[in-house]
C-alpha cells in the first residue's frame, strides 16, 4: 500500500481546502457576488475547457504561455483550461449575448487554472470573482468599476484595504509626445515600471527631467492627484492624467473606509488594459487582491471589468469565528434535533450509544451537547 | 499574513556596503541601537530612534528576498542583486550612490593575451550570479555554461574549474592578485534603496516618509 505521505503529495501550486477554510472561502465568494447582484450585474458561468482557438484569441495570446492544454478526443481539436475568465466573459457578450442591450453587466466565479505560478504566489489553482461592464468606455463607467471595486472589499470587511489606480497608456503617450525612439521608450518604461530613478536617468537623458516626477508622485490621491494636473507634459498625457484624477476622486467619495492612491505610470500586468485600470492591495498582505480597468478584448467592444483573487482576498480578512456544532446523543428523537437545527445549530448525530455524551462531543470537535433537552457547553 | 502593527523594517547588506549606509542612515535621521555596530552582537533585530522603525542586518541577497517578501518594507541592496533575482515586487526609486563597482568578465592573464571575445561561441564560467551572466552572453550570442559559487570566485580559474569568471571588481587589485584581467564590463553597480510594491501602495506616508527623508539627505551630500 502506498503510504500516507505518497498520497497525500500535491502536484506544485494545487492544495486541498480543509475545514474550516473550504466552507469560509466559498462564503465570502457569495458575498462578494451578492454585492455585484445588488449592483445589477448578472452571473454567468463559462466552461471550465474551451477550444483553444477561441479561448487564447485576442487579448488572450498573452496567456498562451499559462494556458494547460488537452486534447479533446471528440472534436480532435486542441482545447486549453482557463487561466482567467475575463475573456471568456467577453466571448459571452460577443456571441449569445450580443442582442442584450448594452451596457451589459456581468459577473462570475470559477476555478481557473495556470502553468506556473509565481514565486510570491505560488498558487496554480484559485478562484477569481468579478465583473465585466461591457460597451461602455466613458468616464462614469470607469468610475462604477472602480468604485464597485472599492466597494465589495469594504463590504466583506477587509481591513485596511486600498486601491491604486493607474493609466497604462500614459507612459507610451508620453513617449510618443516626446517623439522617443521605439528602444527608448522600452528602456524608460521598463525604468518606470521597477521605479528605478537610476536607469530611468541612463535610458531619457534629457528628458528625465519631465519624466522623473511620474515615478516620484505616487500615493494618496489627495496627495498627488493636484501635483500631477499641474506636470508640463504633452497634452495626450494630461487628458489622461485629468481622466486619472477625477476617476480617483470619485472612488475617494463614494467609498471613504478605503486608501485611494495613484500611481499614474504604473503599467505592469496592463499589457491589454486601455484606460484608467487598477490594482487592489491590504495592508500587511503580500502581493495583489485582484485587478481591473478598461481593456479592449480583441472585438469590437470596449469593456471595463475587475477581477479578484479569492484566496488573497481571504488571506486579508480576519479568520472567521469557528463554527460552533450540537452533539446530538444516539437515541434522540430527530424531531428534537430538527428543532435545534431551527435555531441556527448545526448538530453531529451520535451514530452508537455513547457512556459519557459529553466526553464524545469533545472527541468529535463539537462546542456543545443536547442532554436531556438542555444545550450544555463542552 | 497580516501584520496588525505599525512596525516598519529596514534590512540593510552586511559588509561593505554597510560601512558606507551608515552616514546615509545617520543623515537620513535613523539611527540604530549602539549593539548595531557590533559585529560580534547575536542580536538579528535592532531598535532605532524611531519606535517603529526597526533594523536587520542580513546577507545582500537576502535583503532583496526579504523585501520581495514583504517581510521588510525597505532596504538598501545593489542593483547586481536586484538583477539577478528580477523581483518585481521591488521598487529601487533612488540610486543611493554607495558602494560602486562594476560585474564584469574576467580571465587569466595569460589566456587574454591570445583570445579573442568576439569569437566565443560557449563559455563556462564561475559566478554567483548565473541569470545575469546567462542573459548577457545570450544577449552576444554566446552559450554560457555557469557555475554557481558563492564566494572566492578568482580560485576557479586557478584551480581549473573554468577559465573565465563573472564577478564584482571595484579596485582590481583582488583580480590582479590572482592573475586575472577584466574582459569586458557586464553592468555598472551602485546600490539603491528598495521598497515592496504593496507597501508603498498600502503605506504610503510610512513607507514614502522614509524613501523622502533618505532622498533629502542624498540631496543635501
Amino acid at each position: 500500500m502506498e503510504s500516507y505521505a505518497q498520497r497525500g503529495l500535491l502536484p506544485a501550486g494545487l492544495r486541498d481546502a480543509l475545514p474550516p477554510a473550504a466552507e469560509w472561502e466559498a462564503a465570502v465568494g457569495e458575498r462578494l457576488l451578492a454585492c455585484l447582484a445588488g449592483h445589477g450585474y448578472q452571473r454567468v458561468k463559462p466552461p471550465l475547457v474551451e477550444f483553444e482557438a477561441t479561448l487564447l484569441a485576442g487579448a488572450g495570446a498573452k496567456l498562451a504561455p499559462q494556458t494547460f492544454r488537452l486534447m479533446d478526443p471528440v472534436s480532435q481539436r486542441m482545447m486549453g483550461v482557463r487561466p482567467d475568465i475575463t475573456l471568456q466573459v467577453a466571448r459571452i457578450a460577443e456571441t449569445r449575448l450580443a442582442d442584450a442591450p448594452r451596457p451589459l453587466r456581468l459577473s462570475y466565479m470559477g476555478q481557473v487554472l495556470r502553468v506556473k505560478g509565481t514565486q510570491l504566489r505560488p498558487e496554480r489553482q484559485f478562484a477569481q470573482v468579478g465583473l465585466e461592464l461591457i460597451g461602455a468606455a466613458t468616464r462614469a463607467a470607469d468610475i462604477e468599476v472602480a468604485t464597485l471595486a472599492a466597494e465589495a472589499l469594504a463590504e466583506i470587511g477587509v481591513p485596511n484595504a486600498s486601491i491604486d489606480l493607474c493609466e497604462p497608456t500614459l507612459v507610451p503617450a508620453v513617449c510618443r509626445g516626446l517623439k522617443l525612439d521605439d528602444a527608448t521608450a522600452e528602456a524608460v518604461r521598463a525604468a518606470l515600471d521597477q521605479k528605478d530613478a537610476a536607469a530611468l536617468k541612463a535610458a531619457a537623458g534629457k528628458d528625465a527631467k519631465l519624466l522623473e516626477p511620474l515615478l516620484r508622485l505616487a500615493g494618496p490621491a489627495a496627495e498627488v492627484g493636484p501635483k500631477l494636473l499641474q506636470l508640463d507634459l504633452p497634452a495626450e498625457g494630461r487628458t489622461m492624467l485629468a481622466d486619472l484624477v477625477a476617476v480617483a476622486d470619485a472612488v475617494r467619495k463614494a467609498v471613504p473606509g478605503i486608501l485611494v492612491t495613484i500611481d499614474a505610470a504604473e503599467a505592469r500586468g496592463f499589457e491589454y488594459q486601455t484606460g484608467v485600470s487598477f490594482t487592489l492591495f491590504a495592508r500587511g498582505v503580500r502581493g495583489e487582491l485582484g485587478r481591473g480597468g478598461r481593456y479592449d478584448s480583441g472585438g469590437v467592444e470596449p469593456s471595463s471589468g475587475f477581477t479578484l483573487y479569492l484566496d488573497s482576498v481571504i488571506r486579508a480578512l480576519p479568520a472567521p469565528a469557528a463554527a460552533r456544532h450540537l452533539y446530538i446523543s444516539h437515541g434522540t428523537p430527530r424531531a428534537a434535533a430538527k428543532a435545534q437545527r431551527g435555531e441556527g445549530w448545526r448538530t453531529v448525530q451520535g451514530l452508537e450509544p455513547v457512556a459519557d455524551g459529553r466526553a464524545e462531543a469533545k472527541r468529535l470537535g463539537c462546542s456543545h451537547v443536547l442532554i436531556d433537552g438542555r444545550i450544555e457547553e463542552v | 499574513m497580516s501584520r496588525p502593527n505599525n512596525l516598519l523594517t529596514l534590512a540593510l547588506p552586511k559588509g561593505r556596503i554597510l560601512d558606507e549606509a551608515m552616514p546615509l542612515l545617520a543623515r537620513a535621521g535613523i539611527e540604530p541601537e549602539p549593539d548595531f555596530a557590533n559585529e560580534n552582537s547575536r542580536k538579528l533585530r535592532f531598535a532605532t530612534n524611531h519606535p517603529n522603525v526597526t533594523v536587520i542586518r542580513v546577507r545582500s541577497f537576502d535583503v532583496a528576498t526579504f523585501v520581495a517578501f514583504g517581510a521588510a518594507e525597505i532596504g538598501i541592496a545593489g542593483n547586481d542583486v536586484l538583477m539577478e533575482f528580477g523581483y518585481p515586487e521591488i521598487y529601487a526609486p533612488l540610486d543611493l550612490g554607495i558602494g560602486r563597482c562594476r560585474l564584469s568578465v574576467c580571465e587569466p592573464a595569460e589566456l587574454r593575451r591570445t583570445d579573442n571575445p568576439a569569437r566565443w561561441s560557449h563559455v563556462r564560467v564561475a559566478t554567483k550570479y548565473p541569470r545575469i551572466t546567462e542573459a548577457h552572453f545570450a544577449a552576444r550570442g554566446v552559450q554560457a555554461e555557469c557555475i554557481k559559487l558563492n564566494g572566492a570566485m578568482e580560485l576557479a580559474p586557478q584551480l581549473g574549474l573554468c577559465r573565465r569568471i563573472v564577478d564584482l571588481v571595484s579596485t582590481g587589485s583582488t583580480l590582479k592578485a590572482n592573475g586575472l584581467v577584466e574582459v569586458e564590463t557586464v553592468a555598472d553597480i551602485s546600490s539603491r534603496l528598495i521598497v515592496n510594491r504593496a507597501a508603498l501602495k498600502t503605506r504610503p506616508a510610512d513607507v514614502g516618509g522614509v524613501v523622502d527623508r533618505f532622498r533629502e539627505a542624498l540631496d543635501a551630500a
